[in-house]
């Protein structure tokens, strides 16, 4: 992309990611003076209150996808398109209850790897730990990726500069913050991506009616209107499924759910539930109206910006860079934070250095969040295109986590043939079905088959499970 | 059978309200915890 095409020119955009890079790192650093100990850096304290809870969970979930996604949903597949991308919201729901749980069960925990291994042994652990690194990694280099393509366009940096800038400043962040510098920027970002999108959707409606909008559509796109769009009603299943395993399983959201203050987790992912639920709906219908507003959409991934800057002129397009940045370093630092705390509390601490003192783990996981940074950098590098298919491809590893964990969670008698058989079984069959069929289908099946496996290991078990085996001492 | 305009506007004007309740709320909780010393 040209800096004549992009909707900002160059030099704009180079400001406002100078002086939002120099914010974000200077609260990093303020924010992790006083980091001590693993637990510190990693956990926050363990101290985590309600506002700052709810913020970061919402926050996290709102990806540069919510805020470009959601838009491309509603011009492909219309009103359903928006409510299926809503659907997402129900994952940090259900979670909530869970995340209070497994607060009291596990008040020693760091990861969702400590999890497996102290519920289901270290086969299963091993299987997890496989499973979810692959998935993180594809997630954080989707997201760098994300980010050099979107600045790239938006305002004609140029993509190596752009996606270098965005990793580099939350590596910086996050080595230096932890988790505190994660939650405490998420917040700022939480309400900067949701005022924001409040003026545009105004701003929006300020040009054109719904009236126009419904008339418009229903005159030259009626099937973005019609109640019984198959493939729109499709995307609802993909995506609610593809949440829960998400959040279920990701040590992004266990370690929030370490991280609060007793008695906050549960209500905090509920809220953040509830804040997340109206954004893809709020942030898309922007691109309902692009037919009303007569603006050509040459690509759909491109539609919201494009509505924007033609509603808002610059501003617009200033608002939508911040939204963007906001979105992607909101994501980006919290998978940053929770892969490397996985690596030194799964990896390095329990498999090599179980003795090591918490200054030094510290230390490993600001050395991880760096290698991590690097490691994305160099795959980002090449601009090998969309990793969309990868991230699909990862959808039943996701799915066939689900159960596994629920059910350990909650049964006594979950066993490990259930946890290791169902998450194998699930995912291989799923991946089976990725290929046969489609990636839409791909979740669904693991999901399914790891159900039925592990719900009758379940029934079939003698064993009965010490749920005081979890609170594992420090 | 399609969705009617009055469905669409409480769909979009009902997001937008909710956002910025949302956005409202989360400061008004960020005040309380500062004041009760709970932030972190």
């Amino acid at each position: 992309m040209t800096s004549e095409a992009a909707l900002l020119p160059a030099g704009v955009g180079w400001t406002l990611l100078a002086a939002f890079s120099v914010l974000w790192i200077g609260l990093g650093i303020y924010w992790g003076r006083r980091n001590k100990s693993f637990e510190d850096h990693a956990l926050a304290g363990r101290n985590i209150g309600l506002a700052l809870g709810s913020a970061t969970a919402a926050a996290t979930w709102i990806t540069s996808n919510t805020t470009m996604l959601a838009p491309q949903f509603a011009l492909q597949l219309g009103i359903w398109g928006m409510l299926a991308y809503s659907t997402a919201a129900i994952g940090l729901l259900l979670f909530a209850p869970m995340a209070g749980r497994i607060r009291k069960l596990m008040p020693n925990g760091y990861t969702s790897g400590d999890f497996f291994r102290l519920r289901y042994g270290r086969v299963a652990w091993a299987v997890f730990l496989l499973f979810t690194l692959f998935y993180s990694l594809t997630w954080l280099v989707s997201m760098a990726m994300a980010g050099g393509i979107l600045l790239n366009t938006l305002s004609g940096i140029p993509y190596a500069w752009g996606m270098s800038v965005i990793l580099g400043v939350c590596v910086l962040y996050t080595m230096r913050g932890g988790l505190a510098a994660v939650i405490g920027t998420d917040f700022i970002q939480s309400l900067i991506i949701i005022v924001g999108i409040v003026v545009v959707g105004v701003a929006v409606l300020s040009h054109v009616p719904v009236e126009k909008i419904h008339a418009n559509l229903a005159a030259e796109r009626p099937a973005l209107l019609d109640v019984l769009f198959p493939a729109a009603i499709m995307a609802i299943f993909n995506n609610l499924l593809f949440g829960l395993g998400e959040v279920f399983h990701n040590n992004v959201w266990w370690s929030r759910a370490f991280a609060f203050r007793e008695g906050v987790a549960g209500k905090a992912f509920a809220l953040g539930g509830l804040i997340w639920f109206p954004i893809p709906l709020a942030a898309g219908f922007v691109a309902l109206a692009s037919g009303a507003l007569n603006v050509p959409v040459p690509a759909a991934d491109m539609v919201g910006p494009l509505v924007v800057a033609e509603v808002l002129g610059e501003a617009g397009a200033i608002g939508i860079f911040i939204i963007v940045f906001c979105s992607l370093a909101s994501s980006i630092d919290s998978l940053l934070a929770a892969t490397a705390d996985l690596m030194t509390e799964d990896v390095y601490r329990r498999m090599f250095r179980p003795a090591a003192h918490p200054e030094t783990l510290k230390k490993i996981a600001q050395w991880v969040t760096l290698g991590l940074g690097l490691f994305t950098w160099a795959v980002c590098l090449p601009r090998i295109g969309t990793l969309a298919t990868v991230l699909f491809f990862a959808g039943p590893l996701v799915g066939a986590m689900i159960w596994p964990i629920v059910t350990g969670l909650y049964w006594r008698r979950a066993n490990t043939t259930g946890a290791v058989g169902g998450m194998l079984l699930g995912a291989g069959i799923g991946l089976f079905f990725y290929f046969a069929i489609g990636f839409y289908v791909a979740s669904l099946i693991a999901t399914a088959v790891s159900m039925i496996w592990v719900l009758a290991c379940s029934a079939l078990s003698k064993t009965r499970f010490d749920w005081a085996l979890l609170r594992e001492a420090e | 059978m399609t969705f009617s305009t009055q469905f669409l506007s409480a769909l979009v004007y009902g997001s937008l309200a909710w956002c910025a309740v949302t956005a409202l709320g989360l400061g008004t909780l960020l005040i309380r915890d500062i004041v009760r010393g709970e932030i972190w």
